[in-house]
């Protein structure tokens, strides 16, 4: 598999060399309990390979990954929610570490030097000994030891995650609603990223702040699909830069009556959002595919700055898809993104547009296609000099089985993995 | 142990019988007297001439099987799919001619097991041991004097209850692989018409069983966590004549384990634990006047309690629940059957069922369901035809206090019909039916997910069959096929809404199946020998019709549906010793449409029994997954493999 990819490489970066790269990693995030979550690597108009990680690194992703970020040029960080994992990977994709601390992982943020974890989890390993949480927290792992450093308790199942000049926006779902013993959240912590302290705590007014966050400058675009019941969904579009300078709470959002299930930032400042509104009274739902321009919606307070204006043929092809299950605009060269999940048990689909909305093609993925990050085209990190397993150094450096399970007796003759080399004990 | 061949369930000489009325057809089989296994009832429901499709596994042969739940019997049958979470405690459901565990009806003595919230029985609860015949008929059983839910699902499994001949005593110590103990205590009586059982059972196993997942991309070897299980069963039955009861209990605590995922260690777990504690207790009375006419009076309760914690700190992953659910059920039914003509029979039947389902969950409140169903089915003969039809009407009624409101009510005509020709040894059938499987009460309103607005998913069934019989001395034969097709619409699935990460239940998909379903069993006695060897095959072509759009999906074979499956069971018997020895395989399946790699394996599934008996004491030794295989049913959800059990009966 290593050799087929490297083989291939040298001949698309030559190819790639006359226009852009359009290079897109993206999660699949499988079916749950299957341990089938896979990466598809998209280089040039092709689909490299649906089962990019297992193909470079010989080994499984895990299950339900849930979100991809970069850090910095070096690496990536992939929270890998079912299996529990962080997983560290270079742009190559080749495995650099991973990391078990932070349980039932949601969403990451980084800045080049700690990434920042969501979890809906109690409790989490850090340097100085495990914290529990009665609600859920941000954990802080410092990416030149892979562990984590310090973590704080926010609201109860924090989901989206993003830093802005020093800050972290944490949007708490307290999506167990319907099954523990809490309400509903309705709250965005804002942290500081450096000391890792809650600075202050925005109240929305709207439940359950659940799903794709978007980042677009100093505005978010947060959803909310409301209970189902009798608070419908909406969109809150948050001001980082209010909630920083210390705003009162109502300066700090406005709230849109539109689903933003699926969101992404555009490459005028914008977001695009598209979701449903769902009531289990009625079994019925109402559509919307918008364009979000944040500075108007707060000039206008919500009355403006919806439309829905989205360029070429992208918004019919999204209206015919089966299941969209993803938004995205490439960052470098504006180019967009969305997948169709189809019917769940079959294999989703990539839409891939130019920046003017011509749709380029449509590629065959894996099961439930959700999150994408893109690759800066001119970085050159996927040369085949690097793909050679490179060794980490772990403090401890623990012997794990081929599984990736940790050894504490190791048994003579017997082949373990110690810093990510194989050796006979 | 005489395994002489069980002459009345497996019809023979039928158009001998076909002169002979129903009434005087009451001669019961006679085994030899030190025997447990007698015939009272049992023959008295066997059609004469072989209408239903139908496979049966009864007495001796039931009992050498190297089983310990009703499923690990039916998993030999043709057509049959059990889909199981592995271990003891593992859920275990059947599917017929892939028809869906919900159109499954299972019913003990002629009285379905309901749950009135999802619609599937767990047949690891049941045991063998208590039992005479099991029998699995597609679509109808087809007898006179049956009750309306008989006739209310597209497959059904028989569960007839032993009749004791005799007083007993027995007592069983088991032990088996994984820290697996049981003890069993049975006592029987018959006197004075009157007869009965007690039997008891305790099970408790610790069930970490290990696995491993070899591929080129993967090495993963464990002990599976949290697959223990308790449970105490204790079941009585009392019978004279026409009457006959039945008391049920079984009390579990159980772990529910997850699939295996990728973990860098075993620091957390998916805890989940369940505890169960069933209840019913039914009887019913038969009688016949004036030699044409028959009634049928059935009555059950039915007390369900389940507990599901997730509140453990190894548990990181999901909400920490702690739910009850708590579940009552009325049943009543009246059935009656008159041939007032001799080449002609009509039966006709009410029944009415109230269920309750209530649970702490958030934004739930009880809800009633009040189910009723009307029968009216003929059969009439003419020389060595038959022509069976029926014609059943279902009328369902929630009543709820719930925000969303009671769905509307259900009432629907649904027919089936037969015609079977029988001339001699060889028999042939026809059969078409068409019914429904209506929302359960969790598919209508479980708090985030259900759907009031759903209809009932629609299954059409055609067969057609026949079957041979073959009798000599020392020597018996038969053997059955059936091909077949079956269409399935509005299938009630839980599916993602669009646009939403909000899952629902809704109607979506069609299938259509066609099939072919064979057995063939033969036994043969040479002095102190006994042959017995009992085939099943099945061959299946299921097919999604949902979308035409859709090309990856559409016409291609439905997830977990294998090809090709087929069973083979040899029993041997030598004076006091018996060997059994039983092979599944199974085909290769797909579970997903996503990738050609998405497949289960084949596998083939050895088990063997050799039972010994000495004095009072019978002890039996077995081996299951005899060749280690670990198969899948569902992925990530490895099974035990090899594992032996050793049991000792003393038997007064």
């Amino acid at each position: 598999m290593l050799k087929k990819i490297s083989l291939l490489l040298p001949a698309l970066c030559l190819w790639s060399a006359a226009v852009a790269r359009e290079r897109i990693i993206l999660l699949n995030e499988g079916n749950w309990q299957a341990d089938n979550g896979k990466i598809t690597y998209f280089d040039d108009g092709r689909i490299v390979s649906n089962q990019w990680f297992r193909d470079v690194n010989g080994q499984k992703l895990g299950d339900t990954p849930n979100d991809i970020i970069q850090v910095n040029e070096n690496l990536i960080a992939i929270a890998v929610n079912w299996s529990n994992i962080v997983q560290f990977i270079r742009p190559d994709g080749v495995a650099v570490a991973a990391t078990e601390d932070v349980p039932n992982n949601r969403k990451l943020a980084s800045d080049g030097d700690y990434v920042y974890v969501s979890s809906y989890g109690h409790e989490v390993a850090t340097v100085d000994g495990m914290l529990m949480f009665d609600k859920g927290y941000v954990a802080k792992i410092d990416v030149s030891t892979f562990k984590v450093v310090s973590a704080v308790e926010v609201g109860y199942e924090p989901e989206g995650i993003a830093l802005y000049d020093g800050y972290l926006f944490v949007a708490n779902t307290g999506g167990y609603a319907f099954q523990e013993d809490h309400e509903y959240e309705t709250t965005v912590s804002v942290i500081d990223a450096a000391t890792m302290k809650i600075v202050r705590t925005v109240d929305t007014g709207q439940i359950n702040l659940y799903g794709k966050l978007s980042v677009s400058g100093k505005y978010l675009c947060i959803n909310s699909p409301g209970d189902y019941y009798d608070i419908p969904a909406a969109t809150i579009i948050f001001d980082c830069e209010a909630a920083i300078s210390g705003a009162p709470d109502a300066e700090c959002f406005r709230m849109l009556e539109y689903a933003a299930t699926y969101s992404s930032q555009t490459s005028d400042g914008q977001f695009y959002a598209i979701g449903s509104r769902f009531s289990y009274y009625t079994s019925e739902y109402q559509f919307n595919y918008v364009k979000i321009d944040p500075e108007a919606v707060f000039a206008s307070n919500g009355a403006e700055g919806v439309t829905e204006e989205f360029p070429g043929t992208l918004l019919d092809d999204i209206k015919k898809m089966t299941m969209p299950y993803g938004i995205y605009v490439n960052p470098y060269s504006g180019y967009i993104y969305a997948t169709d999940a189809g019917s769940f048990a079959a294999a989703g689909a990539l839409y891939q547009w130019d920046s003017e909305g011509n749709l380029l093609g449509v590629h065959g993925v894996y099961i439930n296609p959700a999150h994408f990050l893109a690759l800066d085209p001119d970085s050159e990190t996927t040369d085949t000099e690097s793909v050679v397993i490179e060794v980490v150094n772990e403090p401890a450096s623990p012997l794990y089985n081929l599984s990736g399970l940790p050894v504490g007796n190791p048994v003579r003759g017997q082949i373990y993995v110690r810093n990510g080399k194989k050796l006979v004990y | 142990m005489t395994p002489k061949p069980l002459r009345l369930l497996r019809p023979c000489a039928l158009t001998l019988a076909f002169l002979i009325s129903l009434n005087c057809f009451s001669a019961a089989a006679v085994e030899k007297s030190d025997s447990v296994i007698h015939f009272k009832e049992v023959e008295v429901t066997a059609s004469r001439i072989p209408t239903a499709t139908r496979q049966t596994l009864s007495g001796t042969k039931l009992q050498a099987l190297s089983s310990t739940s009703i499923a690990d019997a039916l998993k030999y049958f043709a057509g049959v799919q059990i889909k199981d979470y592995g271990g003891l405690g593992g859920l275990k459901t059947i599917n017929v001619r892939s028809l869906g565990a919900q159109h499954v009806g299972v019913y003990i003595d002629g009285i379905r097991i309901t749950n009135a919230q999802n619609g599937t029985v767990d047949l690891g609860k049941f045991s063998l041991s208590t039992l005479e015949s099991v029998s699995l008929y597609n679509a109808n059983k087809l007898d006179f004097c049956q009750s309306p839910s008989e006739y209310a699902s597209g497959a059904t499994v028989y569960m007839t209850t032993r009749r004791p001949q005799a007083d007993s005593l027995s007592v069983l110590v088991g032990a088996g692989s994984f820290s697996t103990w049981r003890a069993r205590l049975t006592g029987e009586f018959s006197r004075k018409g009157w007869c009965g059982f007690l039997d008891g059972e305790y099970l408790k196993s610790r069930g970490d069983y290990p696995f491993r997942y070899h591929s080129a991309y993967e090495d993963t070897v464990g002990r599976r966590k949290n697959s223990d299980i308790e449970y105490l069963r204790v079941e009585g039955a009392l019978f004279r004549g026409g009457f006959s009861s039945h008391v049920y209990c079984y009390v579990s605590e159980r772990g529910c384990p997850g699939g295996i995922v990728r973990r860098l260690s075993d620091k957390y777990t998916n805890i989940g634990r369940e505890w169960d504690r069933d209840l019913f207790v039914q009887g019913a009375y038969e009688r016949r006047i004036a030699r044409i006419h028959q009634l049928k009076f059935n009555l059950k309760y039915t007390d369900e309690y389940l507990r599901y914690n997730t509140d453990y700190p190894d548990n990181q992953n999901t909400a920490r629940v702690d739910n009850h659910y708590w579940q009552r059920d009325i049943f009543a039914s009246a059935a009656y059957s008159v041939r007032p003509v001799k080449w002609l029979a009509v039966n006709a039947g009410y029944d009415a069922r109230v269920s309750w389902l209530d649970a702490d969950l958030k934004k739930f409140c009880p809800i009633r369901r009040f189910d009723q169903k009307a029968v009216i089915a003929l059969q009439a003969d003419w020389r060595c035809l038959r022509l069976a039809g029926s014609a059943l009407y279902q009328h369902m009624k929630d009543h709820t206090r719930l925000k969303v409101g009671a769905a509307r009510p259900l009432s629907r005509f649904t027919p089936a019909v037969t015609l079977a020709w029988a001339p001699g040894d060889l028999s042939v059938r026809a059969w078409y039916k068409c019914i429904f499987r209506a929302p359960t009460l969790n598919d209508l309103y479980y708090t985030q997910a259900g759907n009031r607005n759903l209809k009932p998913e629609y299954t059409r069934q055609w067969n057609l069959g026949a079957e041979y019989h073959l009798s000599r001395a020392g020597f018996s034969f038969s053997a059955q096929a059936d091909a077949y097709l079956n269409y399935i619409e509005n299938r009630i699935v839980c599916l993602p809404l669009k646009g939403t990460y909000t899952w629902s239940m809704m109607n979506y998909g069609r299938t259509f199946c066609r099939g072919l379903n064979s057995t063939i069993s033969a036994a043969y006695a040479l002095r102190d020998w006994q042959f017995s060897l009992l085939c099943s095959f099945t061959l299946q072509k299921d097919l999604n019709r949902t979308d035409p759009d859709d090309k990856a999906t559409y016409n291609q074979p439905i997830c977990y549906s294998p090809l090709f499956s087929s069973g083979q069971t040899l029993i041997v018997g030598w004076r006091m010793l018996q060997l059994t020895v039983s092979n599944l395989y199974v085909g290769e399946r797909m579970w997903s449409y996503a990738d050609p790699e998405d497949i289960l394996t084949p596998y083939s599934n050895v088990d063997m029994k050799l039972t010994a008996k000495i004095w009072r004491f019978s002890l039996s030794g077995e081996v299951n997954d005899l060749l280690d295989v670990q198969y899948e049913h569902i992925p990530r959800y490895p099974m035990p493999g090899r594992n032996f059990k050793l049991t000792v009966t003393f038997s007064l």
